[in-house]
């Protein structure tokens, strides 16, 4: 065997194990369900061409809607509430505002190794008419009939999840922003500091024009994070109660895994990649509109 | 100036304080919990326990089948990250030191695999396993934790190791080597910290997946972990203090695992977004 035969042998025989997995498994199932989106099929007999059907049903279905309306709201407290949470508990620790950083540090992130499922049933116990805040509000208000009721509104009974994303997700921001905090070349800080900047002064005009690039990208995560959140919604209520809690994940595996309906499945988790990357574009173009009035 | 100074020390206290007590009372709240008779907790969630109410442990060990889930749970994770880990370091190998013109549209290939959810395949999957016999077979659970694992992990792996200088590939290359020594007695060794990191970051993720296994077995034999303690939430059992026994132990040996590598899996998260 020569040396450029033995080169390209060792190439491809170090990728194909990679390749053969990853099409078996993502690539294919894409196209697959891509195709299968467009037909009827209850997982018997032969798959019925539908065209668009599928699409303009799940459109136009309430319960689709109030699911798409409640991811866009998981959607809003990533970018709005983690991310930038996240960022000023980064912040705050590197300016080593306060002692114990390392602890506070360790104990914000802690909630990123606990699987969904545990947080998910934790956390039902605290909101749940029997649970904790149902027994702390009797205890002060001294209302013995108090009951936690927020999962009975149909607007508000999202609200409790949310709050539980941003508890299990914060910390990971802000480590990611943390690591990236440390490339600022300390100097340029001290300088600040020096010619008598104030704190507020720095974050705004050099700490935050510098990690733009970074916000943008943990912005992608945090949206395509929000659009597969499934895991916590559904050991924690499982849409329910009537749907009020539903997220297009969720209402995916009803309708294919419970009603067996493939197509109709298909279709929405079709939705679900083509939500996330147009809002990946929205996002890239103002980020980059951002990083232009910088320059 | 010092006012200015004092405000944010005071915010940034009073913020640490918040999110620290915020993470550590709601586990502190399930511990006690777990060592209450269903009766108390239902009379009053906020008492402290009276006396240390084991059986709960015990119970849900044994009645929950939580021992078969927690060896299941280790099987899974071991096997299918270490494959993940070698297959991401060949890939990672090949993506970076061989600069043929198709490394390129590989890599993009991966990239592009990141966007792709666990979800998005989740129907296609289960009829592919179904029609290949595969569902509800170990085989079946750990050939899609290796290949959601992949894309993340070739990023990494393609990163670090473009970052080894060319000339140790180079001068063993001269010597004789071929290119799987190469991979093998150099870009391995050398890559320990990068492949440490993949290691754990990628078995955290594994250990707590869940709708994989809820969606593609259906055998208690073998079930993972999160999927035995969400059957603690409906129809198996009302009952509170089996439950919060059930969170415990699913929470207590992640709780060691991050206070050990808590700098490897905020390394894992930290490259995700780390623009070079």
């Amino acid at each position: 065997m020569t040396f450029s035969q033995q080169k390209r042998a060792s190439y491809w025989l170090l990728l194909s194990p990679g390749l053969l997995l990853f099409s078996a498994v993502i690539v294919f199932p894409v196209v697959f369900s891509f195709s299968l989106s467009f037909t009827t099929w209850s997982g018997y007999g032969f798959p019925k061409f539908m065209g668009f059907a599928n699409y303009t049903k799940i459109l136009a279905d309430p319960i689709f809607q109030h699911s798409l309306r409640n991811n866009l709201l998981i959607v809003a407290i990533s970018v709005f509430g983690q991310i930038p949470l996240g960022f000023l508990l980064a912040f705050m620790l590197h300016r080593r505002m306060v002692k114990g950083g390392e602890f506070y540090q360790t104990m914000i992130f802690l909630p990123i190794t606990i699987s969904p499922v545990v947080v998910a049933l934790l956390w039902n116990q605290i909101f749940s008419a029997s649970g904790l805040i149902t027994a702390i509000v009797r205890r002060i208000y001294d209302d013995p009939r108090y009951v936690m009721t927020i999962f009975e509104n149909r607007n508000l009974a999202i609200l409790p999840i949310l709050f539980v994303l941003l508890w299990m997700h914060t910390g990971t921001y802000m480590i990611i922003y943390l690591a990236n905090l440390q490339k600022i070349t300390p100097s340029v800080l001290e300088a600040a500091q020096i010619d008598g900047a104030s704190e507020s002064q720095m974050l705004g005009r050099i700490i935050l024009p510098s990690m733009i690039g970074t916000i943008a990208t943990t912005a992608i995560l945090a949206i395509s994070g929000s659009l597969k959140a499934f895991d916590l919604i559904f050991a924690m209520t499982g849409g329910g109660p009537a749907h009020f809690t539903e997220v297009i994940a969720l209402y995916m595996y009803t309708n294919t895994f419970k009603y067996y309906k493939y197509g109709y499945g298909s279709a929405v988790s079709i939705l679900i990649v083509l939500l996330a990357v147009g809002l990946i574009l929205i996002l890239q173009t103002i980020s980059r509109r951002i990083e232009r009035n910088y320059e | 100036m010092t006012r200015n100074v004092t405000i944010w020390k005071i915010l940034s206290y009073l913020i640490m304080i918040t999110f620290t007590l915020l993470t550590i009372l709601p586990l502190i709240w399930m511990f006690l919990n777990a060592l209450k008779p269903h009766a108390l907790i239902v009379r009053n969630p906020l008492m402290p326990p009276v006396s240390f109410y084991v059986l709960n442990f015990v119970r849900s060990w044994t009645q929950g089948h939580l021992g078969v889930y927690f060896s299941n749970s280790i099987f899974y994770s071991m096997v299918s990250t270490l494959i993940t880990v070698f297959i991401a370091m060949g890939s990672g190998y090949a993506l970076s030191k061989f600069s043929y013109r198709s490394s390129r549209v590989i890599y993009m290939f991966y990239t592009l695999g990141l966007l792709i959810t666990v979800h998005s395949v989740i129907v296609p999957l289960f009829i592919m396993e179904t029609k290949l016999g595969m569902a509800n077979t170990r085989l079946g659970v750990i050939i899609p934790y290796i290949a959601f694992g992949l894309p993340f992990q070739i990023f990494l792996a393609t990163t670090y190791i473009k970052g080894i200088p060319d000339a140790m590939q180079e001068s063993a290359i001269i010597d004789g080597a071929t290119f799987l020594q190469v991979f093998r007695k150099i870009i391995l060794p050398v890559a320990t910290p990068i492949i440490s990191t993949m290691f754990i970051y990628t078995f955290l993720g594994n250990w707590n997946e869940f709708i994989l296994v809820q969606t593609l077995t259906s055998d208690i034999s073998i079930r993972s972990l999160p999927v035995g303690i969400n059957s603690f939430a409906g129809g198996m059992s009302r009952d509170y203090g089996l439950q919060f026994a059930a969170l415990t132990i699913g929470t207590v040996p992640m709780v060691i695992f991050y206070l050990i590598f808590r700098d490897k899996i905020a390394q894992g998260f930290a490259a995700g977004a780390t623009k070079e």
